[in-house]
């Protein structure tokens, strides 16, 4: 799974407009204190996996865990992804 | 209040009838109207949802409308409302001529903007698109169409502030009224589903495919309905001048924002909170007054911990009977505050609490909601507060006694 | 009551009374409205899921707050036609091209009216009374009129009342199938964001004073007649009217000045402002700002703002120096 890719996904689908790929750790934490991020871009994030990786999430709470990072949701995505 | 607030009239439509009727029966035989969507023509056909069973063609014909005339099912289901209102109030047209219409939306006419957008955008030109349908489009329309049916309104205007506008309709009703603006004013508010707001709320991954479980442990989410509520609301002097019988007290209302995030309420439920808490402060009642809470409980997983925690605020641990009915209708977003508020006056004329349809788990092992039709209920009740919560911790909070 | 500031974003230069000496021309029959600078207002992460009307709307209230040092009205109302259309449009148009699916909570979120309102009040941590009117033309007068009434009454001391519509192409281009803009010789279908903080209590800064606001629904002349009488008009009064080169909008205008305001002179304010659902809300803005510079035909000391829409609801506002 290509790292640099999803992180221009999340900077599309959030509209981060003022990062780069480059501004996003692989490891920093996406909510609270790492990009501030809040309930509704998870939701946008879940829009993501559908779209792109077709994965579909029913129960929103468990994007907390999934998108604690990049690197972790990349990893959901590879063991998840059904295109 | 400076001046007494009554209630000469009301009308309602939801998915448990047309009519004060079928609703009150309804209610007391706990016979629910959510069902698998079967109306609105949307890809979701496993959503559950609180329709008006009934097609536009049959409201229009109900209406004597001509069947070629342009109209939203907004306009409809409030057409319906109001002249049951209109009705029960007696009011003549010269009655109606001074008086001021309020209705809350949100929808508007979005349920034919969104079959011929397309249409309306189209490069090639919208020729023999229903262009009329453009004109109905927003909130105003919506609200004018349906006070128009009824006659010829002083004013009219509309409230938009999501889930609670049919509430806050009651506000600036009020306060027209105390202050002298005028005598009389019919507030409510009416909403068709749409696919618009239907797949809204799905987005937000706050709708349960099951039948919704308010202030359940295992609640999963609501399930969006659809109707329609206007009240008539006078100056008891002016009520009282035209020999109107009075079916309720407005005694109380308050208003105030949450101010935590667009669409999730604070875990202490500031802004719920202030508006119950501005609503008993207005009447001059204390918390132990209030005999039923008609809850918003949408049965979200984040709304309805919020909301008691805000009740808590109140009413410490001495809960009065609470309930929500949205496991009868769905949830009716703007039109929810008016919908029931019809509820409230219907469960002070009739003394019976309704019930949390579904309901099983406790949120808290002392949470129970009212889950038992009882033909006589342990306190007699006197006084109601009913809630109404919209996006953007748009919080009010409305207080009605017997007449 | 006391206007005590009001800021635009418009097609003229925003946040700031250029047009006063200097204004824009616009000769097409539509024109989007000049974005000032929004980091003052908005941070880049906050911003990020905010359409253009809802940045205008924190730019235009946070500015009218700073001008006037409060923190945290005491209420705020909102009038908006549309809310904020291009969240709507965006999710609507998904919808309708591509299925019930896939689509983007953040639009649907912001398409709500009451977004605009209650963006303000978690922006500036205010739990006072929110509420927000949507009813066409008079939108903005709708919530001027719920501010007057409270604050006549004393339940508030101040509050900041606004007005927003943002127009997209595409609703141009709907609002141009139905004839109601885009017709030969009419203004320009705009944009509109004004935020205005009304007190009870007088300021040094104060830039009027507010007199009365009344809503009508289809009045006759008579009705006209009745309301204007009441309001006690100062001689040197000037009339604001929404006049915009539509024949029968222009014709309603008419029809009530030359019966009851023969020889009032007039204010066409949209010929600086153009058309949209909020556009009264700069004609207040403009009324406010022309009565504090002495700038109005004559110096006079009053303008009674007249709104009037197709469908029949009307409104009349009177500012006083």
């Amino acid at each position: 799974m290509e790292i640099e890719k999803l992180k221009e996904q999340i900077i599309d689908a959030l509209n981060l407009e003022d990062l780069t790929p480059a501004d996003i750790e692989d490891d920093a934490p996406l909510f609270g204190e790492g990009l501030g991020l809040d309930s509704i871009d998870a939701l946008e994030l879940i829009v993501l996996m559908e779209k792109f990786y077709g994965i579909k999430l029913q129960n929103p709470a468990e994007g907390k865990n999934i998108f604690k990072s990049v690197n972790c949701m990349a990893a959901y995505i590879e063991a998840n992804r059904t295109k | 209040m400076s001046k007494r607030l009554v209630i000469t009239g009301a009308g309602v439509v939801s998915a448990i009838g047309v009519g004060k009727e079928q609703n009150l029966r309804a209610l007391q035989t706990m016979q629910g109207g959510v069902a698998l969507v079967s109306y609105l023509a949307t890809e979701h056909t496993e959503c559950r949802v609180g329709e008006v069973k009934l097609t536009n063609g049959e409201m229009m014909q109900m209406l004597g409308i001509a069947e070629d005339t342009p109209m939203v099912r907004t306009s409809l289901l409030g057409m319906l409302a109001l002249r049951e209102a209109v009705a029960e109030a007696g009011l003549s047209s010269e009655d109606i001529a001074e008086s001021a219409f309020i209705n809350g939306t949100t929808v508007g006419g979005m349920d034919m903007s969104e079959q011929f957008y397309l249409d309306f955008i189209s490069e090639t030109g919208a020729e023999g698109a229903p262009v009329h349908y453009i004109k109905t489009h927003d909130c105003g329309s919506s609200t004018d169409l349906i006070a128009d049916y009824a006659g010829h309104f002083a004013m009219t205007t509309s409230i938009s502030t999501a889930c609670s506008s049919a509430a806050n309709a009651f506000v600036l009703g009020a306060r027209m009224i105390e202050s002298g603006e005028f005598d009389r004013v019919v507030v409510g508010g009416s909403e068709c589903l749409s696919k618009f707001h239907l797949n809204g709320f799905n987005t937000l991954m706050i709708l349960d495919q099951e039948p919704c479980r308010p202030l359940d442990a295992t609640r999963a989410g609501l399930n969006l309905g659809e109707g329609a509520a206007f009240l008539v609301l006078e100056s008891e002097e002016a009520a009282s001048r035209r020999g109107a019988r009075v079916i309720g007290v407005l005694e109380g209302f308050g208003n105030a924002c949450d101010a935590f995030h667009q669409t999730a309420s604070s875990a202490d439920g500031e802004g719920a909170f202030l508006a119950m808490s501005q609503a008993l402060a207005r009447a001059g009642v204390r918390p132990s007054d209030v005999d039923y809470v008609n809850c918003h409980g949408t049965g979200t997983p984040n709304n309805d911990p919020s909301e008691i925690a805000a009740m808590r605020r109140v009413f410490g641990n001495a809960l009065p009977p609470f309930s929500s009915t949205k496991g009868f209708t769905g949830h009716t977003t703007s039109a929810s505050g008016s919908i029931e508020a019809v509820f409230c006056l219907l469960a002070l004329s009739h003394q019976f609490l309704p019930v949390s349809l579904n309901w099983s788990q406790p949120i808290e092992p002392d949470l129970i909601p009212v889950t038992q039709q009882t033909s006589v209920p342990a306190r007699p009740i006197r006084r109601i507060l009913c809630n109404a919560f919209g996006f953007g911790g748009n919080d009010t909070s409305l207080l009605f006694s017997k007449s | 009551m006391y206007v005590q500031a009001a800021n635009q974003i418009s097609i003229q230069n925003p946040l700031s009374e250029e047009w006063i000496d200097a204004p824009l021309t616009c000769s097409d029959s539509y024109c989007r409205a000049q974005d000032p600078d929004f980091k003052p207002y908005v941070s880049p992460i906050e911003g990020r899921r905010m359409g253009k009307v809802l940045k205008r709307a924190l730019a235009v209230s946070l500015k009218t707050l700073r001008d006037t040092g409060i923190e945290h009205p005491d209420a705020i109302i909102t009038g908006t036609g549309l809310g904020s259309v291009e969240s709507t449009e965006a999710f609507l148009l998904d919808m309708c091209k591509n299925g019930e699916q896939l689509l983007k909570p953040t639009h649907f979120m912001q398409s709500t009216h009451n977004t605009i309102g209650s963006l303000v009040a978690i922006q500036t941590k205010t739990h006072g009374y929110n509420s927000t009117y949507s009813h066409k033309q008079i939108s903005f007068e709708s919530a001027l009129y719920d501010a007057f009434v409270q604050l006549r009454a004393g339940e508030i001391g101040n509050a900041l009342v606004e007005g927003h519509d943002g127009t997209t192409p595409s609703y141009f281009r709907m609002l141009e199938l139905i004839g109601y803009v885009g017709n030969e010789g009419q203004v320009a279908c705009s944009e509109a964001s004004m935020a205005t903080l009304i007190s009870s209590t007088p300021s040094d800064s104060d830039l009027c004073q507010l007199k009365a606001v009344k809503l009508m629904h289809r009045p006759s002349i008579d009705d006209w007649k009745n309301a204007i009488a009441r309001l006690d008009l100062p001689s040197d009064t000037v009339v604001f009217t929404g006049e915009n080169g539509h024949a029968a909008n222009d014709r309603l205008y008419s029809d009530v000045l030359t019966a009851l305001l023969p020889d009032v002179p007039t204010v066409r304010y949209k010929q600086w402002f153009g058309e949209c659902y909020s556009a009264s809300a700069l004609g207040f803005y403009a009324a406010a700002h022309l009565l504090k510079a002495g700038k109005l035909p004559g110096n006079a000391s009053a303008a009674l703002l007249l709104t009037m829409d197709l469908d029949g609801d009307a409104a009349l506002t009177l500012l006083a120096r």
